[in-house]
């Protein structure tokens, strides 16, 4: 479990991060969430043990991380721009990472790269982008790191791409418990993969769900009720968070699940009726706009 | 705990990413040194096929051994090549090493690895090491067995080599841990070029600033022991080291221990800012913010005081006398702080517009500068209106400047080796007439404003002395005096203080128990040479003869006092000569001239009873003819004078002066041509030529050897060479001083002393007639 606790980071005189408090779970795949420069890359380094916090602490499994060997040996971090040595081929980094990480797969890591069409002895420096994230991937999984923290590492990869690291994110889940904790200011880019998510705004955290809690206790209906009582007794009856009407039609985002919301209806007239899915953005511009943030403005842009 | 493995791995691994290094350095001292080594053996044999051809095998082979030999000690020995080399090899090793600071991408990547900061410190800066320390040894292996190949290997050789591969080991580890600590210092690599710049200038300049606004400001301020050789410099330790080791130099220690610890000091202050410094600062000017202002300060600073200084110069700023030119240079190091401030604050920023941020570090620079100039413009320090009390100073050594009481003469020391005049003074001159040298302090400081006025302060008699005070309570204070040695009381005060046999003790090297030493030294190697005469008729004087000679010129100079000194001219001269071989084929010599006056009696005595001494300057005897050039210097520069404006032209063609004066300048330069001549030139020499012996026998009594007589300035201001007048004196073809000495020998007159008939002869009469 990786704990931040009232965590603080200036550049110079600006916060980058004010006080935040996460607690990332094991066996979950963690989203983190913002605009740039909420301060998703700052947390990921301080996680990481690049950045040392000014205020607070941050442990992994109960064990401070800046400078300690000890936690730092179950993180891998892949930087939003993933270095690799000058000149150097994906050899290279196998041979170094194994000096560095004793738990690295070597033969996972040669299984991959042939998975995924990389070639062992091309020069990393003529890959392009995407093989670049995707050989820092494979190095991060292979290191045997529990925690392997991504920086905006998704972004841009093909959807082809991207199902094969779920899939593998998935399986070494499974087999040892793997927790990838993934930054990124897109949240369609997260939404099919994690289990739960943290929003960052201006340095502090917004909120910090289980995305299918957040799926489960919030749904959207669009209904027409047949009079005016019947209308003011189901609003009434539910935790209404947003109410949009155009003419007779009304859109709801109600808290609550959906058992419980369709026996609330099941008590009025309605002429017409709908309980529609939603997706990781309305649940999110639900929840922020509540505690009056424009998350349109936050994340979509 | 760090296993071996891992530590080992690690090292390994970082070496991968150091292969350019490891190039550079095994091109520089595996293949550059052999080859060095073997182009000098080439070079040897080549010199050595000479001299068997000439001279014969023998020969040849006798100095075979000997050249390679000394070859050797100085192809692996200390070289600036191999400095050079060193130098940049560690420059280039510490900023490579650590260049991953200076991105931030490279920085996630080695901080987010799972590897201790010390560990990753540790490994860099060992491999740092290594990659100096391998290539060079391997290149001096190899260049060992290409000597030994050739013969030219000897135990010598091996310790030269090895001394001086732990010479250069320290000295790299001084630049490379300075190169380390403007690494950890600086956010990129431009600043951390210019933070080396910074470290290896910064005390020579600040050094200059005080020194050029001591010489400005204070009137009695001494350079001497004010040397602006910056201390803290791997640079300069080394070059005292190398130049101890050469002369065999037991001081020299100290400066490999200075160096051991500079190396290590900075290489503990690099660690330090490397375990503070944040991950953050990749990219930036400087890793810690704090230091930017104290930085911008201390280098802004000194930077205007010394473009302050320069300016000064320039505008003859001479605020000793008057504050003429002060605009100028407040001017100047306002407008160098300002843009100086500015540039730094550009710097830190990497923004054009950051020259306007942080005004008030113009503001602390402008005050600290202003206190800085005021304290030297007013003499906060009380620097210049010092004068020691005579009840506070235990002994003085009074220095007249230079060596120009005596003719040219080396110093030397116990141990042999040399000593500048000031030096030796500070060794060996304990004056006890430290009241006589207080009144002379004082005498100079009444009298200063008179020496600031004058143009030419040597002209007028002024001479310039060093004073040593060593006071009782330890401390030593030089100051510099100007002394009217023409002044009745200062005249009085001289005779007492250079009449003193301390002074002469830590003065006159003819008494030098150095030198006696060396002298008396039978077992040593050293070859002497010793002449005596008045430089044109000499003879070789006999080692154990200059020793029994120095002992009566010691007596003879016990008593004379500056007076005597002043009223005389030497009448003849012992010169020494001594080589000395230190190590194969570096030698170290020294050359003494003792000048023997009048007035030296005993030593006269000694010099006629041993067949030595001559009673002439020059022999009529030998003389074929004398001819004498009368130069008439003023009446030249007061043509020359005239010549500038059209109407003095004018004047002097009225009068028939302009042009050359054929029949002299003709019979001068019917042996002796000269190239070019100007137009327009006034010639005012007159020549005359002697062969009659009256003549001739009149002229040898008035005239000295040109090289025996000081020409253009003596300390006490007494006779000098007459400068208008050059004697060639052409020596008969079958004399013996022709076969000795050779056609012709220089002398001259003394002022004053000319005969009237040379006086007559070669007087000037404008156009030659």
């Amino acid at each position: 479990m990786i704990e931040i606790r009232n965590v603080t980071k200036s550049y110079d005189k600006m916060k980058a991060v004010d006080n935040v408090s996460v607690t990332i779970k094991e066996n979950t795949v963690f989203g983190l969430i913002g605009t740039n420069g909420a301060g998703k890359s700052t947390v990921l380094r301080m996680v990481a043990g690049v950045l040392e916090p000014e205020q607070g602490e941050i442990a992994i499994d109960g064990i401070p991380v800046f400078d300690n060997m000890e936690a730092k040996r179950n993180i891998y971090f892949i930087a939003d721009e993933p270095y690799f040595f000058a000149n150097s081929n994906a050899i290279d980094m196998q041979k170094y990472l194994t000096c560095i990480y004793p738990e690295f797969s070597v033969k996972d890591f040669y299984n991959y790269l042939i998975n995924f069409g990389l070639n062992k002895k091309r020069k990393i420096s003529t890959y392009s982008k995407g093989m670049k994230k995707q050989l820092a991937l494979i190095c991060g999984v292979c290191s045997g790191a529990k925690y392997l923290l991504c920086d905006e590492t998704f972004d841009g990869l093909d959807p082809v791409m991207r199902q094969g690291i779920k899939s593998i994110f998935a399986g070494e889940m499974e087999r040892r418990g793997m927790t990838p904790v993934i930054a990124s200011h897109n949240l369609r880019e997260l939404e099919d993969i994690c289990d739960h998510v943290g929003l960052l705004h201006k340095g502090g955290v917004l909120l910090s769900k289980d995305l299918e809690d957040m799926k489960c206790n919030i749904q959207k209906v669009q209904c027409v009720f047949k009079t005016i009582e019947d209308e003011a007794k189901v609003i009434a009856a539910l935790d209404i968070m947003k109410n949009e009407k155009r003419g007779s039609l009304n859109v709801l985002t109600v808290r609550g699940n959906r058992e419980e919301i369709l026996a609330i209806f099941a008590t009025a007239n309605t002429v017409f009726f709908e309980a529609l899915p939603l997706s990781l953005e309305e649940i999110f511009i639900s929840e922020t706009e509540v505690v009056g943030y424009d998350v349109k403005k936050l994340i979509l842009g | 705990m760090m296993s071996k493995n891992s530590f080992l791995a690690n090292m390994r691994e970082n070496n991968k990413r150091r292969l350019w290094v490891w190039a550079v350095s095994i091109l520089a001292f595996v293949l550059v040194f052999p080859v060095y080594v073997a182009l000098c053996i080439e070079k040897v044999y080549n010199s050595v096929e000479a001299i068997a051809k000439s001279y014969g095998i023998e020969l040849a082979n006798q100095v075979l051994y000997n050249s390679l030999i000394g070859e050797m000690q100085n192809a692996l020995g200390f070289s600036w090549v191999i400095m050079l080399m060193t130098a940049g090899i560690a420059l280039f090793s510490a900023i490579q090493g650590f260049s991953y600071l200076y991105s931030r991408k490279k920085i996630d990547f080695y901080m987010g690895m799972p590897v201790k900061r010390k560990k990753r410190f540790l490994i860099i800066w060992l491999n740092g090491i290594l990659l100096y320390v391998f290539p060079y040894l391997a290149g001096l292996s190899i260049s060992l067995i290409i000597a030994a190949g050739n013969g030219a290997v000897n135990g010598a050789v091996i310790r030269s080599a090895f001394i001086a591969f732990g010479v250069h080991l320290l000295f790299y580890l001084g630049v490379y841990h300075m190169v380390l600590l403007a690494v950890m210092l600086t956010g990129n690599i431009v600043i951390t070029g210019c933070g080396v710049l910074v470290f290896s200038l910064y005390e020579i300049v600040v050094k200059l600033v005080l020194q050029n606004y001591k010489e400005t400001f204070f009137r009695y301020y001494s350079y001497y022991g004010d040397d602006v050789t910056p201390v803290l410099s791997p640079f300069s330790m080394y070059a005292y080291l190398v130049d101890g080791v050469n002369r065999g130099d037991a001081g020299a220690f100290k400066y490999l221990i200075g160096l051991l610890i500079f190396g290590t000091a900075l290489l503990v202050l690099s660690y330090l800012c490397y375990l503070k410094r944040p991950a953050e600062v990749a990219g930036r000017a400087m890793a810690f913010r704090f230091t930017e202002p104290v930085i911008k300060v201390l280098l802004v600073v000194p930077v205007a005081l010394l473009a302050g200084s320069l300016i000064g110069n320039t505008v003859n700023f001479e605020p000793k006398s008057s504050m003429d030119g002060i605009g100028y240079v407040m001017f100047t190091i306002l407008l160098v702080l300002v843009l100086g401030c500015a540039i730094m604050q550009v710097i830190f920023e990497f923004d054009l517009k950051g020259c306007l941020h942080k005004k008030s570090h113009i503001v602390v620079s402008g005050i600290i500068a202003a206190i800085f100039f005021m304290s030297f413009r007013y003499d906060f320090t009380g620097y210049d209106s010092y004068v020691p009390k005579p009840e506070k100073v235990e002994s003085v050594a009074f220095i007249p400047e230079g060596s120009y009481l005596t003719k040219y003469s080396t110093y030397i020391s116990d141990n042999g080796t040399y000593l500048s005049g000031q030096e030796y003074a500070e060794r060996y001159m304990y004056l006890n007439n430290v009241e006589e040298v207080c009144e002379i302090a004082d005498l100079s400081m009444e009298n200063y404003n008179e020496v600031c006025n004058l143009i030419d302060r040597y002209q007028e008699h002024w001479s310039n002395a060093t004073v040593i005070y060593r006071l009782k309570n330890g401390r030593k204070v030089t100051r510099q005096l100007w002394v009217n040695v023409n002044e009745e009381r200062t005249v009085q005060l001289l005779d007492t203080i250079i009449g003193s046999g301390e002074f002469k003790e830590g003065y006159l090297p003819g008494i030098s128990q150095n030198l006696k030493s060396m002298l008396l030294d039978e077992e040593s190697k050293r070859k002497i040479f010793i002449t005596y005469g008045n430089t044109v008729y000499r003879e070789q004087m006999k080692q154990s003869d200059a020793v029994s000679f120095l002992e009566c010129y010691c007596r003879d100079m016990e008593g004379v006092t500056f007076s005597q000194l002043k009223e005389n001219v030497p009448i003849s001269v012992l010169q020494i000569n001594i080589e000395e071989t230190v190590e194969v084929r570096r030698t170290r010599s020294w050359h003494e001239e003792i000048d023997i006056y009048p007035f030296c009696n005993e030593s006269i005595e000694w010099l006629t009873a041993h067949g030595y001494y001559k009673d002439f300057q020059l022999n009529p005897e030998d003389v074929e003819k004398i001819q004498v050039s009368n130069y008439h210097y003023e009446i030249s520069e007061r043509m020359a004078e005239k010549q500038s404006t059209a109407a003095g032209v004018a004047e002097l063609e009225n009068v028939g002066l302009v042009g050359i004066p054929e029949a002299a300048f003709v019979e001068y330069y019917e042996n002796q041509p000269r190239e070019i001549y100007g137009e327009f030139e006034i010639d005012t020499r007159v020549y005359k030529s002697y062969s009659d012996p009256a003549d001739i026998a009149r002229i040898a009594d008035a005239v000295y050897p040109q090289e025996l007589i000081m020409d253009n300035y003596r300390w006490d201001d007494g006779d000098l060479q007459d400068r208008n007048y050059v004697v060639t004196v052409y020596f008969k073809s079958n004399s013996e001083m022709n076969r000795t000495y050779g056609v012709s020998a220089s002398y001259c007159f003394i002022e004053g002393q000319v005969p009237e008939f040379v006086e007559e002869d070669t007087a000037y009469r404008g156009n030659g007639k």
